[in-house]
């Protein structure tokens, strides 16, 4: 079995033109496994990423440690205000 | 969608960035070499994804965001085998499936490509959205 997502990078590459991640606080809601998770969170300060799929997250934190990784909804998430830098809807919106 | 945008609105720094992808409303493709051979049928996709539009115009109309860039992509996912696709397509879209004709006439157009890989095709909206403030959020009008 070998299922290809987006190997030319033209999500990330649209991404990168877009915005910066470097030093930045990321949220990323909908990360599943991490698939786009991992393009961008060595550049970032630090990174939460949710989803609600609980085996999603698993695979996620196993991939990447550093990654604060929450099986949650966003209505579920509590943050303080105004403390991210980025809001990335991840085909979740 | 909308309270998640407004919620978004509340954790974002003043001087930060939301940013939405989402697919387009119109049906992903299933191609062979760049040759569109049927697609993906989903039942609530286009809806779904036409609300997310919806939605950040509703937030925009609220002039809690305004719109820095949207750009549009394409996303491809591709298999070895149109039956891999198939069942990838099955185990993780939400309600989505690709048809017995469009499997059938890949496979013909298959037949004849050696050395390609099936593919799906996506069109993907990229739009980064500037949170507003009360302040911030005058000015824009001005400008609008």
């Amino acid at each position: 079995m070998a299922i290809d997502e987006d190997p030319e990078g033209h999500e990330i590459a649209a991404l990168d033109a877009m915005v910066s991640f470097a030093s930045r606080r990321v949220l990323e809601i909908g990360c599943g496994d991490g698939r786009l998770t991992e393009r961008y969170a060595h550049d970032a300060a630090s990174v939460v990423a949710i989803d609600p799929d609980a085996d999603a997250i698993s695979a996620l934190a196993m991939v990447l440690p550093k990654v604060d990784a929450r099986a949650i909804g966003f209505e579920e998430l509590r943050l303080p205000p105004a403390s991210i830098d980025i809001v990335l809807f991840a085909w979740s919106l | 969608m909308v309270d998640a945008l407004r919620r978004a609105h509340r954790m974002v720094n003043p001087a930060g960035s939301v940013v939405d992808l989402h697919p387009s409303a119109a049906p992903a493709s299933v191609e062979v070499a760049g040759c569109r051979t049927g697609h993906v049928d989903a039942d609530d996709a286009p809806l779904r994804h036409a609300a997310a539009g919806v939605a950040l115009a509703a937030v925009i109309e609220e002039v809690l965001f305004a719109v820095d860039r949207t750009v549009v992509f394409s996303f491809y996912t591709y298999g070895d085998t149109i039956e891999e696709l198939r069942d990838h397509v099955v185990e993780n879209w939400r309600n989505a499936r690709i048809g017995d004709e469009t499997v059938e006439r890949t496979r013909e157009v298959l037949r004849s490509a050696s050395g390609v890989r099936p593919r799906i095709r996506e069109e993907v909206h990229l739009t980064t959205l500037r949170p507003l403030t009360p302040r911030s959020a005058r000015g824009a009008a001005v400008v609008a």
